[in-house]
């Protein structure tokens, strides 16, 4: 009762405040959204319409020019554009499926097995986060080009594999801290092996963390440009985001072009973060909060 | 204690071992423990460890703008030298100081604003959220170039808008003013990040314990001291957190700076990474360039410091 009444006297002091949440709700979501709006409404401009001033605030006879060029695999712009979809697919998808069965033994071990480093290990793993990734530009360059890999996807998979595991084994060793040690000693006694009971427990139990992890490995890969730009050269070896560069560099003039390969290059992510929203959430604050 | 020790090993998922023995011997005991974590380290090892071993190495050289490693000489510590006397390392400091503290000044009041207001049950929430949080998700050059055309000199709309505003008389030339050209990059920075700090902070409120906020509220505190009493201790550890990762991500930022101008016009957008690229993969000359990472390098390992001891810090807590 008493606890009603005062919820209901600090309701009506805290309206000024809700009040002013929203409105700065609102606000960021006009500043976060606008960009966006507008990149989608240039792309189905012509070029000629897009370079008009004063600006037409909505386009006059819109128009999918634009999208059939880039994803029509017989214009030569299309055919480029398609190129370097693919590598990206390709690349991310190596390094999302090697990142996870990396991630999935070491996050297991960490978080069950006190082996002596242990600490020291997981530090030295989480501090990846904290170097610079220009510091390991050139020795890597070096090391790519005594590989022979430079100009290939493997020296992104190689590369990227290593941005993702850190979070992707803290995360994984948060849900394996959760699941009780018990159901494998339970297993064990029923006679399955430790890797049978990992495998056919521990697993099944963790597949929300493998879906987190693999989500933001894929994500990161996918907007990935400082070593892509560095590591790659041949035009038909390129990812989007280095793609996106040259396609600005060649067609300069082309801003609705430009916006529609910028849409097209978001969609993949976007999609698959909404759809995953609260798992990708997870994966950001996984250990730096923990409730 | 060699029963208790054996035991240990055979069951292996105990919390703890009762008694140290000593150190070799416990290695040799849990060899098999490292065959887990061989694949993680082993790639770490590969693509960290020699590379930060490398770029060491290389900052005491000359190396030819052939980039034949064999043919480099020992100049000791006349790269540094280079880099802290140049004319421009004063100019990019300041830069990399203002770009690095406004970015995460900002986004971080931003995002602990947003999560403040989102931190209730309301109808659209989630949606909101999600649409918070596109700008993060999206790729950082797909973003740039998005801007790029947003603050375009002639058909930019933001100049547009100005002008329909009665701002400006004339559509204004954000990114080729020396003096616009910064404080423009950091907007972007701040629109592309600001809601890594919301979901931080959002995730951080959520552990504030409703029961806090109730006794409060019947000892007639006002939302404003509830803030300041209550939520805000507790979210001093992921405060402390995002903001280490935050500063680092944009000490690191190099992405909006390259794709949007290069570091131009003269130089006024150029901070510490963009300058680093320049130097070893405009002008091939990996020793200063290596040289400049060391510096950077080191920055980055003060704050990681801080970011270990922030996360022990709660690890302890907790156990």
């Amino acid at each position: 009762m008493s606890i009603v009444t005062a919820g209901m006297v600090a309701r009506k002091h805290t309206d000024p405040w809700r009040w002013a949440g929203r409105i700065f709700l609102a606000l960021l979501l006009i500043f976060s959204v606008l960009p966006m709006v507008w990149m989608i409404l240039t792309s189905v401009k012509t070029q000629f319409a897009a370079l008009q001033y004063p600006p037409q605030w909505w386009p006059q006879s819109p128009t999918l020019e634009q999208y059939t060029t880039l994803l029509n695999p017989t214009s030569s712009v299309g055919q480029e554009f398609l190129t370097y979809l693919w590598n990206s697919i390709w690349v991310c998808t190596v390094t999302t499926i090697l990142g996870v069965m990396i991630a999935v033994p070491a996050a297991y071990a960490f978080s069950r097995f006190r082996f002596p480093g242990r600490q020291w290990l997981f530090y030295a793993v989480l501090l990846r986060n904290m170097f610079p990734a220009v510091v390991f530009l050139m020795p890597l360059f070096i090391l790519m080009r005594y590989l022979h890999l430079v100009n290939t996807g493997w020296s992104l998979v190689l590369t990227y594999l290593t941005f993702g595991l850190p979070l992707s084994i803290w995360l994984l060793k948060g849900f394996y801290d959760n699941i009780p040690v018990q159901l494998e000693q339970a297993a064990r006694i029923d006679g399955a092996t430790r890797f049978q009971a990992f495998l056919l427990v521990v697993m099944p139990l963790s597949s929300p963390g493998i879906i987190a992890t693999a989500i933001y490995s894929f994500i990161i890969c996918w907007n990935e440009y400082v070593y892509a730009l560095t590591f790659l050269n041949d035009q038909d070896k390129l990812t989007l985001p280095v793609g996106l560069q040259r396609f600005f560099t060649e067609y300069a003039t082309n801003w609705p072009g430009l916006m529609a390969a910028s849409f097209i290059m978001s969609v993949p992510v976007v999609a698959m973060f909404l759809i995953l929203q609260k798992y990708f959430v997870r994966a950001l604050t996984e250990g730096a909060v923990k409730s | 204690m060699a029963i208790a020790t054996t035991q240990t090993a055979v069951s292996g998922l105990e919390r703890r071992p009762p008694r140290r023995p000593s150190l070799f011997r416990r290695i040799k005991e849990h060899w098999a423990d490292y065959l887990y974590i061989l694949p993680a380290i082993g790639v770490m090892v590969l693509v960290i460890g020699y590379p930060v071993y490398y770029t060491i190495y290389l900052s005491f050289f000359k190396t030819p703008p052939s980039l034949s490693m064999d043919q480099k000489t020992f100049t000791g510590l006349d790269n540094y030298a280079l880099i802290l006397t140049s004319s421009s390392f004063r100019d990019t400091t300041i830069n990399t100081a203002i770009w690095t503290f406004f970015s995460t000044l900002f986004a971080f009041v931003l995002g602990l604003g947003a999560a403040l207001a989102l931190n209730r049950e309301f109808v659209g929430r989630g949606l909101i959220r999600g649409l918070l949080l596109i700008p993060y998700v999206i790729s950082a050059v797909a973003a740039s170039y998005v801007w790029r055309w947003l603050y375009h000199s002639d058909f930019g709309v933001i100049g547009a808008i100005a002008v329909a505003l009665h701002l400006s008389d004339h559509p204004i030339n954000f990114l080729d003013n020396v003096h616009t050209v910064l404080p423009s990059l950091i907007v972007v920075n701040i629109w592309k990040e600001f809601s890594f700090a919301m979901i931080m902070m959002l995730a951080g409120l959520q552990t504030v314990p409703d029961q806090l906020h109730r006794a409060a509220m019947v000892d007639g505190a006002g939302p404003w001291d509830r803030f300041w009493h209550i939520t805000m201790p507790h979210l001093k550890g992921v405060t402390l957190v995002t903001v280490l990762l935050m500063l680092v991500a944009n000490l690191n930022g190099f992405t909006i700076p390259w794709i949007m101008t290069g570091g131009g016009p003269a130089g006024a957008s150029d901070i510490w990474i963009t300058q680093v690229y320049q130097l070893a993969f405009g002008r091939i000359r990996f020793g200063p360039a290596s040289a400049y990472s060391v510096i950077l390098f080191i920055v980055m390992m003060v704050l990681g410091y801080f970011y270990v001891r922030a996360l022990g810090g709660r690890e302890e807590r907790e156990e």
